[in-house]
């Protein structure tokens, strides 16, 4: 049982934090080792979650949505009205996505996602989230300085372009839907969910690349 | 509470690093510790306790260590605390007792257990809710020593309900692990309201927040 103590959980860290090796991979070796002859989990079931996030839940899954979003103007209006239910259509739904809201990017807005207190994320639509997504660089400034973040991206707004920043500090998790740009009328799905950025989905992308399909 | 896990708005960070396109998990370790993560931990953790255990890191560990060795900590200081292992088990590495582990996953497993956890927090209303979109509020000044969900540059802060998503559970309270549900509400505020001058006043931040930590503005 958890004894949900903060003062003894602060104590505890400082104790075994100047025990445990400093080698990150050691430490990490050890507790696994730990787990496994404790019998909590197998070495086989860890690879299994390891491979369905490193090869089966990714950003594919939210370009998918995107696309279709883009070809379906009914389903489009499902995942504006609730993404969560929305994304049940492919099977995507999942870890830290039963409440979703998807936010469009539009001439005059531009959506940008962040959680400053922590680091989440709709693991089950997007996967894992990139390095910079949960950096301290990232989470500090892109509420007070979201302009200059997206020039270190590369993305620069046109002067009618407000942008709004999402701060994820409940169980709410956000994705952008990026606009369809222009030279790709006609396309399917599976060529439309090729040139859907992962960062486009977070909101550091804007101008998505047709030339990239 | 008033930790260093409080970054929004934090100066003096410099600039991203934009490059990381690569794989998922960018070592070995980090893909171990996020399986463990998903496969172990306490009955009785709460996605909030797990947050706050975290933010009770002291400051130097939190800002020195590599983002899932901050996870690596809760787990050891975590399974420590909850008597699910022991001290001398996580420095030493070796079980006191030897068991076997239960019947491994197949990866589809994998797939349909995290297709099967997108857990709700919505709950019940037990009143209704004190405001409407479109209402002024202010949010508190002042927090709290446990773990909350109103970051500190969003106190004191004046700004418009957008969005009332009905009732969910309390984070302040499932931190403690007991339930408590409160209506929750999405809040938009002017950049310069939260920032100043220097803010673009074409710019907006949203932030989801609980009935309690707002008052009528």
């Amino acid at each position: 049982m958890a004894t949900f103590d903060a003062d003894e959980a602060a104590r505890l860290h400082r104790d075994l934090h100047s025990h445990l090796p400093s080698d990150p991979a050691l430490r990490v070796k050890t507790l696994e080792s730990l787990m496994v002859e404790r019998g909590f989990v197998s070495e086989a079931t860890l690879d299994a979650w390891v491979e369905a996030y490193s090869d089966h839940i990714g950003p594919k899954r939210g370009a998918s949505v995107i696309a279709r979003a883009w070809t379906d103007p009914a389903f489009k209006a499902r995942l504006l009205e609730d993404a969560a239910v929305a994304i049940k259509d492919f099977g995507f739904e999942g870890s830290a996505t039963a409440h979703l809201k998807a936010v469009e990017n539009t001439d005059t807005r531009h959506n940008m996602v962040v959680c400053t207190l922590c680091s989440c994320y709709p693991f089950a639509l997007l996967g894992m989230s990139p390095a910079w997504y949960k950096s301290f660089e990232y989470r500090a400034r892109a509420v007070r300085e979201p302009r200059k973040v997206l020039a270190e991206f590369g993305v620069s707004l046109p002067d009618g372009v407000d942008i709004r920043v999402w701060d994820s500090t409940a169980e709410l998790r956000y994705l952008v839907i990026p606009q369809r740009p222009d030279g790709t009328k006609g396309w399917d799905e599976d060529r439309l969910a090729a040139i859907v950025t992962r960062n486009s989905m977070i909101g550091t992308d804007r101008d998505l690349d047709p030339g990239k399909a | 509470m008033d930790g260093i896990h409080d970054l929004g708005g934090k100066q003096g960070f410099g600039p991203i690093d934009v490059t990381h396109d690569g794989p998922p998990f960018s070592t070995e370790w980090e893909a171990r510790m996020y399986a463990i993560s998903q496969t172990t931990g306490g009955d009785d953790w709460t996605i909030d306790w797990f947050r706050h255990v975290i933010e009770l890191l002291p400051p130097d560990i939190y800002l020195n260590e590599p983002y899932f060795q901050r996870w690596f900590m809760v787990y050891a200081t975590g399974l420590v605390q909850s008597g699910v292992t022991t001290r001398a088990e996580i420095l030493g590495g070796v079980a006191a007792a030897k068991e076997t582990p239960p019947r491994d996953q197949t990866l589809a497993e994998v797939l349909e257990e995290v297709r099967q956890s997108d857990r709700s927090f919505a709950r019940t209303a037990t009143d209704s809710a004190v405001f409407q979109p479109r209402q002024k509020v202010r949010t508190l000044r002042h927090g709290h020593s446990g773990h909350t969900r109103l970051p500190g540059y969003a106190r004191g802060a004046t700004g418009e309900i957008l969005t009332h998503h009905g009732a969910h559970a309390l984070p302040d309270e499932g931190a403690k692990g007991r339930e408590a549900a409160e209506h929750l509400y999405t809040v938009v505020f002017s950049a310069p309201e939260l920032w100043g001058d220097e803010a673009d006043p074409r710019d907006t931040v949203t932030l989801d927040l609980w009935e309690s930590y707002l008052v009528a503005a």
